[in-house]
């Protein structure tokens, strides 16, 4: 069988140079000495998922994984290289995903779902279920800052995980709200990956929980692939490393 | 520009939902909600006629009308641009969690403030009604002078928008370049009156004394406005949009990286 790639990125380039903010202040009194310093998130990475894998990546902190996801999102714009979803929807998973704080979590349910490509429609036969999942009964028409850290994250989890992507990023996502909200939503989140249709790329610290979901572990190190291979054997070389 | 077509076409149904829901909010988060929308205009021309009626002995015919066209245009401008500056930081949790075209944001905001200025002509015409100001055809000019106004603000917002996110101070530059502009539009005067032939320079050159201007003939002077200059701010409105648009496909998705 011909596995379907849903993820392509080829010769991967993102820095941070020149980008700095600059103030029109800085530039009258400081003479051009402030140089911004370019700096390398991720250097020539390639690689490619099929279709229903399930990917891990590893690192130390400023690494570059965010970065990838971010990028593989659609968020951050490659400075060389190409990242290629063919047609595949996407959604990053991260904590804290992005509320307008004024408006209601019902409103806000509807308008981050129409950003991820659904239509309202959709959204709104999915509505109860988000909410049920959420637990946030009527605080669900209430305005978002008025939020508690706690229901802040689990309205964006059940946000994505009820309108499933073909692809999903997660970024460290796996234990949100109390504990009973954890363990329901790690099941969820189970079942999420483990549709074989869907391909999960996720960022975590947490060994045992990739060793037990992944199929295989990218090694980013520096902005660079340090490794690709299957779950047991980097990890284990990952480990000793990090000791 | 087939990218911004087709950007408009597949965003325009959140663009919509998120343009209510912030009117929306912005009633439920207040205490006197959508009345504010009404008595913020009025009681502005109330202060603008007792000053300049009162004591600068302004003599324009219809002089409440006159200052409350000039209000409601100005006031969308100058909203507009002012929000523009901090838009993509203001948006900060949603734009860095999920591509968005930037200019949708624009166009969101476009629709928040087109609807209050659409309140404001609804005022401006019962004023013109309770003033018995004479209506003629001519006030179907409002339609292509309202289209140069939202080309031109967009466009303009659409590059403020883009170096907004690089320059930090951006926007207290602006808001000594819009209180400048804001003298120099006549808001509540007539600038040829007062400023003599440099007013009339500024009626021309200046593209929101020339539409405020334009806007008065059409509603309480029965006159046609000068479609040549109508039709020069319409293009040079499309050229300033193109160059935003640019502007902002061209570096859209490294404004995350910046803030």
């Amino acid at each position: 069988m011909i596995m379907e790639i849903a993820i392509e990125v080829k010769n991967l380039n993102i820095s941070y140079k020149e980008l700095k903010a600059y103030s029109i202040k800085k530039m009258l009194f400081s003479h051009g000495k402030s140089k911004a310093e370019p700096f390398h998130a991720l250097k020539d990475v390639s690689f490619s998922i099929s279709k229903g894998e399930i990917w891990g990546i590893i690192g130390k902190n400023g690494s570059g994984k965010s970065t990838l996801l971010n990028a593989i999102a659609g968020i951050f714009a490659p400075d060389s290289g190409t990242i290629d979803l063919h047609g595949n929807s996407v959604s990053l998973l991260s904590i804290g995903v992005g509320f307008q704080k004024n408006l209601t979590g019902r409103e806000n349910i509807i308008l981050g779902g129409l950003l991820l490509g659904f239509t309202q429609k959709y959204i709104e036969e999915k509505m109860q279920e988000i909410i049920d999942f959420s637990e946030l009964g009527h605080f669900i028409d209430k305005p978002v800052r008025t939020y508690s850290s706690g229901m802040y994250s689990k309205l964006a989890f059940s946000i994505t995980a009820t309108l499933e992507t073909d692809i999903i990023l997660i970024d460290e996502v796996l234990s949100v709200g109390d504990e009973h909200f954890k363990k329901k939503s790690s099941a969820r989140m189970k079942n999420l990956i483990s549709n074989d249709d869907r391909t999960v790329l996720m960022v975590s610290h947490s060994l045992s929980t990739l060793k037990k979901l992944c199929d295989q572990i990218m090694w980013v190190d520096g902005g660079k692939i340090k490794m690709i291979g299957q779950p047991e054997i980097i990890l284990d070389l990952y480990e000793k490393y990090m000791q | 520009m087939n990218k911004f077509i087709h950007d408009i076409k597949k965003y325009h149904n959140y663009t919509i939902y998120s343009a209510k829901s912030e009117l929306k909010a912005e009633v439920a988060n207040s205490y006197l909600n959508w009345v504010w929308w009404v008595l913020e205009p009025l009681c502005f021309m109330g202060v603008y006629t007792l000053i300049f009626g009162y004591f600068f002995k302004a003599s324009e015919p219809y002089f409440t009308v006159y200052i409350f066209i000039g209000i409601t245009v100005w006031d969308f401008f100058n909203k507009m641009v002012k929000s523009s500056v901090k838009l993509v930081k203001s948006n900060k949790p949603i734009v860095s969690k999920v591509y968005v075209p930037k200019y949708i944001l624009i166009i969101e905001k476009m629709m928040v403030n087109g609807f209050k200025m659409s309140i404001g002509f609804a005022i401006t015409a019962f004023l013109m009604l309770i003033n018995r100001v004479p209506v003629s055809w001519n006030i179907l000019w409002l339609i292509p002078i309202l289209l140069c106004l939202i080309l031109v603000t967009f466009g303009i917002c659409s590059i403020v928008l883009h170096f907004g996110v690089y320059i930090e101070d951006l926007a207290n530059v602006l808001n000594i370049v819009l209180r400048l502009m804001f003298y120099l539009t006549g808001v509540f005067y007539n600038l040829e009156k007062r400023a003599g032939e440099i007013g009339v320079y500024l009626n021309q050159y200046n593209p929101l004394a020339f539409l405020i201007n334009a806007a008065r003939d059409a509603l309480i002077y029965c006159k046609m406005p000068n479609l040549l200059w109508v039709s020069l701010w319409l293009i040079i409105g499309m050229i300033l949009s193109a160059v935003g648009i640019r502007l902002i496909q061209k570096n859209e998705n490294s404004y995350v990286k910046v803030i």
